[in-house]
């Protein structure tokens, strides 16, 4: 499928980009540039780098298939999946984390309640990223196969390769960096596949009228909001409940692969402006991965599977050279995933398991090569387990459903922690593993409890009011930490002599 | 129980309605986000320009997503 234009695209995309992580090499000199890029990043960098890290190769032709099935009512995790939780992050839970001066989201629930809760958040947290990774290489190389007739081991390598090297020599600075490359990349690919779509279809009010007039079944393609009974996985309640008050805060706020980012910045302003200028980003987002299953379903109207809307449109639209830009796009994706979960996981296990449990006090070189370490024992365990997603092909819902288990209970938890200092340690321990034992029990009998199919949006909110009692419950029984103890981790509660917000 | 699991108490709710609710919610954020005290806003900046003013940049995210959801 690809000719020789498209291949010098692509060779050129991995080679700059490796270099330019390498690049970045020469300003980690410690733990904190490996881990936090030195507390020195601009908002600009941050806020690309944490959507691009949210965009998967897999969501290009996963969403255009939602797209093609069900309409833009996907569209709503990019758009109310996203804004207002990156906006509660960026004017509250950001700048009491960054003044913090936090590594991890788990080192933050450890302060404000206590050493369990620590260990129970950072060990979900590696357990998922590290089953997650092999999945995503294995998944994406699966994907790229099919779509660019790339055995699947030259994918994995040729991607572990160059994302290890510079995550490994850099650290999060390459990997911010690079991040800002890929995005760009994206945008520049995805948006030629939209521009050529919207030229055959009649821009947007030929593609809007055709899809209206293809019958009942299409009604419905243009509408956000579905009803309470729709027999798609999107009913409103579901979005608002499960999606906007749960999921995406969770996501935004307790997710270590993003945020970690904003606990780089170089002031506060910084840390706060990222995650805006990253709302503003995410509002595009779905133009690029949403609407050309939107234009399949003009250009293609019976195709079987939805997934198969975007790979097809690339087979009939593009013309070469674009072919390789927008293969270099679907890399992008696959790496600044693989990059992110990378760092992430190596940062919980180096400042949340080895430096708290296994050797504390050892000097900063250590912990810094414990980092890169860890990193590339990551990798390799990610690159070898990949084909076990293969083996078992249900590994990955298992997975995406094992980080739905927890994504309500931490939110409710965090949310607790830092709005209500009456919140105890036993409270916040027991508000989480309530909430994840109701999560799990939720979803062991989804058939007598839930009308749709996937029911992880109500799954979310309910295991999230279930961890909120709970933890509100035990909190109203136990004793709290002192107010002293809670300076800097509860909004507004700040030291006497200084002054500020948090 | 399954009612109230799935939300079945809210299906009198029109699309209309329902659509209300959700730009509601924007709004209320909007408001939110202008009560936070001007210093909290530029914590970190010496010397603060009008266009680092937050509030500015999440009101035009926020102007965005209110335009999507009328629109859609």
């Amino acid at each position: 499928m690809l000719n020789n234009i498209d291949y010098f695209i692509v060779i050129a995309y991995l080679i700059g980009l490796l270099f330019l992580g390498l690049y970045f090499r020469k300003f980690v000199h410690s733990s904190t540039d490996f881990f936090l890029g030195g507390r020195m990043l601009p908002f600009w960098a941050i806020g690309m780098s944490i959507v691009v890290s949210d965009i998967g190769a897999l969501d290009f032709v996963g969403v255009a298939g939602q797209a093609y099935r069900h309409g833009i009512a996907v569209g709503n995790f990019d758009w109310i999946g996203s804004v207002p939780a990156m906006l509660l992050a960026a004017f509250v839970f950001v700048p009491c984390f960054w003044k913090s001066k936090l590594y991890t989201i788990p080192e933050y629930l450890g302060r404000r309640y206590n050493e369990s809760v620590r260990m129970i958040a950072s060990l979900t947290w590696i357990i998922f990223f590290a089953f997650n990774l092999g999945v995503i290489f294995w998944s994406s190389a699966v994907l790229l196969e099919e779509l660019m007739g790339w055995n699947e081991w030259v994918s994995i390598i040729a991607t572990a390769i160059v994302v290890g090297l510079y995550t490994f020599c850099g650290g999060l600075t390459a990997v911010v960096m690079t991040d800002v490359v890929q995005m760009i990349i994206m945008f520049v690919g995805g948006g030629a596949v939209v521009c050529l779509g919207f030229y055959k279809v009649g821009g947007w009010s030929g593609l809007v009228e055709k899809v209206s007039a293809m019958g009942s079944s299409y009604e419905n393609h243009f509408n956000l909001i579905l009803p309470v009974d729709t027999q798609t996985p999107f009913p409103w309640t579901g979005i608002l409940f499960g999606l906007t008050c749960v999921m995406s805060m969770a996501y935004m706020i307790g997710n270590q692969a993003i945020v970690q980012r904003c606990f780089s910045a170089k002031n506060e302003w910084h840390a706060k402006a990222s995650m805006i200028f990253g709302a503003f980003l995410k509002m595009m987002i779905p133009v690029l991965v949403l609407f050309p299953g939107l234009i399949a379903i003009v250009i293609h109207p019976q195709l079987e599977d939805g997934d198969d809307a975007l790979p097809t449109l690339i087979r009939t639209l593009l013309p070469p050279g674009l072919r390789g830009l927008l293969f270099a796009a679907f890399l992008a994706g696959l790496m600044s995933s693989i990059d992110s979960v990378l760092n992430s996981t190596a940062t919980l296990w180096t400042k949340d398991i080895y430096e708290k449990f296994i050797r504390k006090g050892a000097p900063d070189e250590h912990y810094l090569i414990v980092g890169r370490v860890a990193t590339v024992a990551i990798l390799v365990l990610g690159v070898i387990t990949s084909p076990v997603s293969d083996l078992f092909p249900g590994i990955y819902v298992a997975i995406q459903t094992f980080l739905s288990i927890f994504q309500g209970p931490i939110f409710s938890v965090l949310l607790l922690g830092i709005f209500w200092k009456g919140t105890t340690q036993w409270g916040g321990l027991a508000g989480l593993v309530g909430g994840m034992v109701s999560s799990g029990l939720m979803y062991l009998f989804k058939g007598s409890l839930f009308t749709i199919e996937d029911p992880f949006l109500y799954v979310s909110w309910w295991s999230f009011v279930t961890g909120f009692i709970i933890a509100v419950v035990v909190s109203l029984f136990t004793q709290s930490h002192p107010v002293s103890r809670l300076y800097g981790l509860v909004y507004k509660l700040n030291q006497p002599q200084t002054e500020g917000i948090v | 129980m399954k009612t109230i699991l799935n939300f079945d108490w809210l299906r009198w709710l029109s699309i209309d309605a329902a659509k209300n609710v959700f730009l509601v919610l924007f709004i209320v954020i909007g408001i939110l986000v202008w009560l936070l005290p001007k210093d909290y806003i530029y914590e970190g900046l010496e010397n603060p320009r009008w266009w680092h003013n937050l509030k500015l940049w999440a009101t035009g995210v926020l102007a965005m997503i209110f335009i999507t959801y009328v629109l859609f």
